[in-house]
């Protein structure tokens, strides 16, 4: 009983400030609360952790890379800002839409304590969104294929963004006192940031907007990714300040610490702008370990099973999961070729930066194989078609160059022993069918299939005839020779040949 | 009844000019402004989009556009007015009629500006712009059926808002309703388009007339 009373009595005896400071914290919570349960911000993360489920359960084909997870994590929360833009808004017009203005001035808070308020009010909803960054990026990292480092900056835009663009609802509401003001500048706001094309990243004034994705289908080591994601983070950070505490300004509030706050939150937008736009175009030091990374990479090596994999360091978790499907290959492989010790490299192109999809020329060394940054999915018939042609055909280059009876054979070591052959024969073809001639795609130069050893491979994969396999050890010697035709193969593996003589040419 | 309908008709011609100073003229003119910069953006920066862009622009200039008629209905003396002989219908229905003449000008002057190299047709676009201002006013008039509120515009533009992102995302592909002008069913997604101005317009005039009795608790 006694500490209540002594609770009660303490807001009166407290100084003048700390009552004002406490009543602007009460009123940041009760608007906070309200924008929080305010129907399009409630739409909007209900939204949001939709999608984050939906496209977290299967990205990257659960083999995330993490510097690339987090940029992942960042355009979303643009639609929740623009949300919370709203509602920001809507509160500060709340009052003089509803003439309670003048009840309002004779409280002990002054104009400029209650916009303080509202400018705090939008930090939750900027901590949820960080709560909701931190779950998508946090379900990517645990999953068991992931490599990489995400990069703290990266995954502050998403948080940062939510954060300034409810100062600028803030402010907004200030200035215009007008109920409409803050709709039209979402439709601005999403014709220059969502709907457009997007920027690329390439200019230093593209990265004044909030988000600039850059994304390709491979992932580079976070060393060469060339973003300056720390001054963009500042940038972003002192341009949420700012318009909150110009929002402050507006409404009165021309104390000391507000000016001085203000002059630092804009130095700090400045220096991030201006460090950025620097940091846009890629550095000599950057662009010598882009060309060293492409050209002459230094890789980590290990031994599995007899094999050397290389990879850049921050893949070297995944050259197990390599090893695995090089083995299963060797094991449906005759021959030498059933324990031939092989050297899987990794290979990138980096010297055009992220975004940029360059192909990669096949190696010509005996014996050695590449494989890509992504993994997963199609990445896996791919790799495993490359480490068949390289088994078959010697090296790389000579696999990309085979068109006669060899093919079948290279088809059925890298497809026989998946969980779904045809599937995977679907896949790893560029058109995605399973009849008619088409293209293989493999990590460098692609392979070619005629459409006769299209028929073979796809009746070998739908019904393999008993003893398939033994068969395959057995003839192994004819089946990889130079110059075998199609329907040699066919007769030596017991399904009917094909229907045309292939050739070459074809 | 023909003096009623006379007595009704020069009420509605007094009606006139008090409506037309209590329209939300700083929100139309706001809206109005930012949607002709939109459609002018080409031709301010001298740059040569492609039809996509240009489809793009004037359905944001649309949606801007409605985003100023969802205050068209916001009355701030509503709830002194509702004792009035004339009905609300006939009220919102002269405020409308007010803002469509200067609505359809703004709407030509859009189309204008647009480049004539990537404009979509016309009528079809159109028929879009049609279907948004009529969807925006509409849910203006339900908010004011439904609520008590006498400015419902915000909640109105914020729904317009959600629809404009949301509908494009979540509205089945066979509908055709957002599809580029070089596509087959251009023609038939907007005979789609058509009723659904027809049912959006038919929604907000039914929600035109006061209720009949008070609301309980009120």
């Amino acid at each position: 009983m006694s500490a209540v009373l002594v609770e009660e009595s303490a807001p009166v005896r407290a100084p003048l400030h700390d009552r004002r400071a406490r009543a602007v914290l009460a009123l940041a919570r009760f608007e906070a609360r309200r924008l929080l349960l305010s129907v399009p911000v409630v739409i909007a993360f209900v939204a949001y952790v939709a999608w984050i489920v939906w496209r977290t359960r299967d990205s990257w084909d659960g083999h995330p890379v993490l510097q690339d997870a987090d940029r992942a994590t960042q355009s979303m929360p643009m639609l929740v800002g623009l949300a919370v833009l709203l509602g920001a808004a809507r509160a500060v017009v709340r009052s003089e839409r509803h003439g309670t203005e003048h009840h309002f001035s004779v409280l002990v808070l002054r104009p400029w304590h209650r916009m303080a308020g509202h400018a705090l009010s939008v930090v939750p909803a900027a901590l949820l969104t960080a709560v909701c960054v931190a779950g998508q990026f946090g379900w990517e990292a645990l999953k068991a294929g992931a490599v990489g480092h995400g990069s703290p900056a990266e995954l502050a835009v998403g948080p940062l963004t939510v954060l300034a663009f409810g100062a600028l609802g803030v402010l907004v509401g200030r200035l215009t006192m007008a109920a409409f003001a803050a709709p039209l500048l979402v439709v601005v706001l999403l014709f220059v940031f969502v709907l457009g094309t997007g920027p690329s990243g390439a200019s230093g004034l593209s990265w004044l907007a909030p988000v600039v994705a850059t994304t390709g289908p491979d992932p580079l080591p976070s060393d060469l990714l060339g973003r300056p994601a720390a001054w963009h983070a500042l940038y972003l950070a002192g341009a949420a300040l700012s318009l909150a505490l110009l929002a402050v300004a507006v409404a009165g509030g021309r104390t000391a610490a507000v000016r001085a706050g203000l002059v630092l939150s804009l130095a700090a937008t400045v220096t991030g702008g201006i460090l950025q736009a620097g940091g846009a175009t890629p550095s000599k030091e950057l662009t010598a370990a882009r060309e060293r990374a492409s050209v002459h990479p230094e890789l980590t090596c290990a031994e599995h099973g007899g094999s050397r994999y290389c990879a850049f360091p921050e893949w070297a978790p995944r050259t197990g999961t390599w090893a695995g499907v090089v083995d299963r290959v060797q094991a449906v492989a005759g021959g030498s070729a059933h324990d031939r010790p092989l050297v899987v490299r990794q290979r990138i192109d980096a010297r055009y930066g992220p975004g940029t999809d360059a192909a990669i020329p096949a190696l010509t060394g005996a014996g050695q194989v590449t494989v890509g940054t992504a993994w997963g999915g199609n990445r896996v018939p791919e790799f495993s078609s490359a480490v068949a042609a390289v088994l078959v055909a010697g090296s790389e280059a000579a696999g990309s160059e085979l068109c006669d009876g060899r093919m079948v054979t290279v088809m059925w070591l890298s497809l026989s022993w998946q969980d779904d052959p045809m599937g995977a024969l679907r896949r790893v073809r560029l058109d995605d069918s399973v009849t008619g001639s088409a293209i293989v795609l493999s990590p460098t130069d692609p392979l070619s299939m005629t459409e006769g050893q299209t028929d073979v491979v796809r009746r070998l994969l739908e019904n393999p005839p008993a003893g398939t396999g033994a068969r395959v050890t057995e003839h192994w010697a004819e089946l990889t020779a130079p110059g075998v035709t199609t329907a040699r193969v066919a007769e030596l593996l017991g399904v009917p040949g094909p229907k045309k003589a292939d050739s070459c040419e074809d | 009844m023909r003096g009623l309908t006379a007595v009704r008709g020069t009420l509605t011609v007094d009606l006139a000019v008090p409506l037309w100073r209590t329209l939300p003229w700083r929100a139309l003119a706001a809206a109005g402004a930012l949607g002709l910069l939109v459609a002018g953006f080409p031709l301010v920066t001298g740059a040569e989009p492609a039809p996509w862009q240009t489809l793009m622009l004037l359905r944001g200039a649309a949606l801007v556009g409605a985003l100023g008629l969802a205050f068209l209905l916001d009355d701030p003396a509503r709830h002194l007015t509702a004792p009035v002989p004339t009905p609300r219908l006939l009220r919102q229905a002269l405020r409308v009629a007010l803002v469509a003449p200067l609505a359809a000008l703004w709407w030509t002057a859009v189309l204008l500006l647009t480049p004539v190299a990537s404009r979509p047709p016309a009528g079809g676009v159109t028929l879009e712009a049609l279907a948004v201002g009529a969807l925006a006013l509409a849910a203006a008039a339900l908010a004011v059926r439904l609520t008590d509120e006498a400015r419902p515009g915000p909640f109105v533009a914020a729904f317009l808002l959600f629809t404009a992102v949301l509908a494009p995302l979540l509205a089945p592909e066979d509908w055709a309703l957002f599809v580029q002008a070089d596509d087959p069913r251009w023609s038939v997604g907007h005979d789609r388009w058509a009723v659904l101005a027809a049912a959006v317009a038919v929604l907000g005039a039914g929600c035109g007339p006061e209720p009949s009795g008070r609301r309980r608790g009120r």
